[in-house]
């Protein structure tokens, strides 16, 4: 495979040329932004449809609103913010050099995605004791497939935290090769600013 | 003893490679507008009603399932073109290619089966009553949908393989594969048809058939597209390969084998 290789005058320009500002890029590869665009954009074909279903028994909805618990909704936000936070704070510490951070970061994050998981089995074993599943009604259709399908996408993450942290480990990460860590992020991102729109979609709308 | 290297057969994987725009081409044609697919039939159909729809329709589901049945395996070969250029990336030993292969071998199996049993029950309208109907109906959408995880097998590893590689325009680009990461996403949903006649997770609904199947749709015809070039640039490779091999070696260029 033929690469490109500068001549000696072409780096000696480069050398002398005075330091301009670093070029704005984007994190990661280009592809895990289609992925994010798509997969954002079915989360959004979903709620419409939720808002369609709304539109058509806004007093089954809104009955059935009130039987979720907002704590659970409220807490589940909040860790969930935490975890995408920490795993911010993790790529900004590699890219200033201070790469031995990110374990513990990566950590910190992977023990607030599994307890999501740990909150919303306890979310659903609630409801499922009380009788309530999905086809109690349409909405409870809503809640428990757009809640499930976030789930699952959380626990992707956490495979992806996992991964991360293994690799942060052995030192994989340097300021100059991140890409993958802001991969991994950015899908983490992604998993939290989708429970940011289904929080209150579910939860608060009334 | 001196094992000659075998000649590539580029010609048979340039057809096979073909195969790909035959599938989708005609599986569109045949199964989704003679055979009146699109929209399927609602699941929350009455069983007098699906009774109907298939006396009405009785010589275009049949003639529309029994070249879906044959064109369905067009998917196969594909998938063994797609294989074979996935193997000079991940080399020889790699499993992933095989994981392909049979991923998109085993993905007829549904395909087959469910065009089969909506043939026979246009086949045999006049003998079956309208709860027969409504439940050979039903039996094959279970078959060709909640088969998925076997695709998204195949899907993954190519997507993984292509992703993989280190050539400076790879040779599908990397939005084919991460789309094909979107269309193994837009599968899992489809585990809900079971428990839903209606709204967006029934087989019909507009997640699990107009999000699911599109974007299926969409890797399938982006893939089939690279393919075909990547075989033609493989060749390319090659020739290129087998004149600086012999420029070197001074003897007359031979077949590439690998």
């Amino acid at each position: 495979m033929r690469r490109w290789r500068p001549h000696a005058e072409q780096v000696v320009t480069v050398v002398t040329k005075p330091q301009a500002a670093p070029l704005r890029r984007l994190p990661g590869v280009e592809g895990i932004w289609v992925f994010v665009a798509a997969d954002m954009a079915m989360f959004a074909i979903l709620f419409v449809s939720f808002m369609q279903g709304r539109l058509a028994e806004p007093a089954l909805f809104e009955a059935s609103r009130q039987t979720l618990d907002v704590n659970f909704g409220g807490i589940n936000t909040l860790i969930l913010l935490t975890s995408s936070w920490l795993v911010a704070l993790g790529v900004v510490a590699v890219r200033q050099g201070r790469a031995e951070r990110l374990p513990a970061l990566l950590a910190a994050a992977l023990a607030c995605g599994l307890a999501f998981m740990v909150s919303k089995a306890i979310e659903y074993g609630g409801k499922l004791a009380a009788g309530i599943t999905m086809l109690t009604n349409d909405f409870y259709m809503f809640y428990f497939t757009l809640t499930g399908i976030h789930l699952f996408h959380v626990t992707a993450g956490n495979v992806v935290l996992v991964v991360l942290w293994v690799k942060a480990r052995n030192g994989a990460f340097t300021q100059d090769n991140c890409v993958t860590l802001e991969c991994g992020a950015t899908y983490w991102h992604m998993v939290d600013l989708l429970w940011i729109m289904l929080f209150p979609l579910l939860y608060l709308l009334r | 003893m001196r094992v000659e290297p075998v000649a590539v057969d580029y010609s048979m994987w340039k057809l096979l490679a073909w195969t790909g725009p035959v599938f989708f081409i005609g599986f569109f044609c045949m199964w989704g507008l003679l055979a009146d697919n699109f929209p399927p039939m609602a699941a929350n159909t009455s069983p007098q009603d699906m009774w109907q729809h298939y006396k009405d329709l009785r010589i275009p589901i049949m003639v529309g399932m029994s070249v879906c049945m044959v064109l369905g395996s067009c998917y196969m070969a594909f998938g063994a073109a797609v294989s074979r250029v996935m193997r000079r990336i991940e080399g020889p030993e790699g499993m992933l290619s095989n994981l392909e292969m049979m991923g998109a071998t085993i993905t007829y199996c549904p395909i087959v089966v469910a065009c089969g049993i909506w043939l026979v029950t246009a086949m045999q309208i006049d003998v079956l009553s309208p709860d027969m109907v409504q439940t050979a109906y039903y039996v094959a959408w279970m078959i060709i949908d909640l088969a998925y995880m076997v695709t998204s097998w195949q899907i993954i590893a190519a997507a993984v393989v292509f992703l993989r590689d280190k050539r400076e325009k790879k040779l599908v680009p990397s939005w084919v594969s991460w789309w094909g990461f979107v269309t193994v996403a837009s599968f899992f949903p489809v585990s809900l048809i079971p428990f839903f006649k209606t709204g967006p997770f029934a087989f019909n609904g507009l997640f699990n058939f107009w999000v699911a199947f599109p974007t299926w749709y969409v890797w399938i015809v982006s893939m089939s597209f690279f393919i075909i070039k990547a075989v033609r640039r493989i060749e390319i490779e090659d020739g290129a390969a087998q004149h600086a091999d012999s420029a070197v070696h001074g003897h007359a260029p031979m077949a590439a084998a690998r």
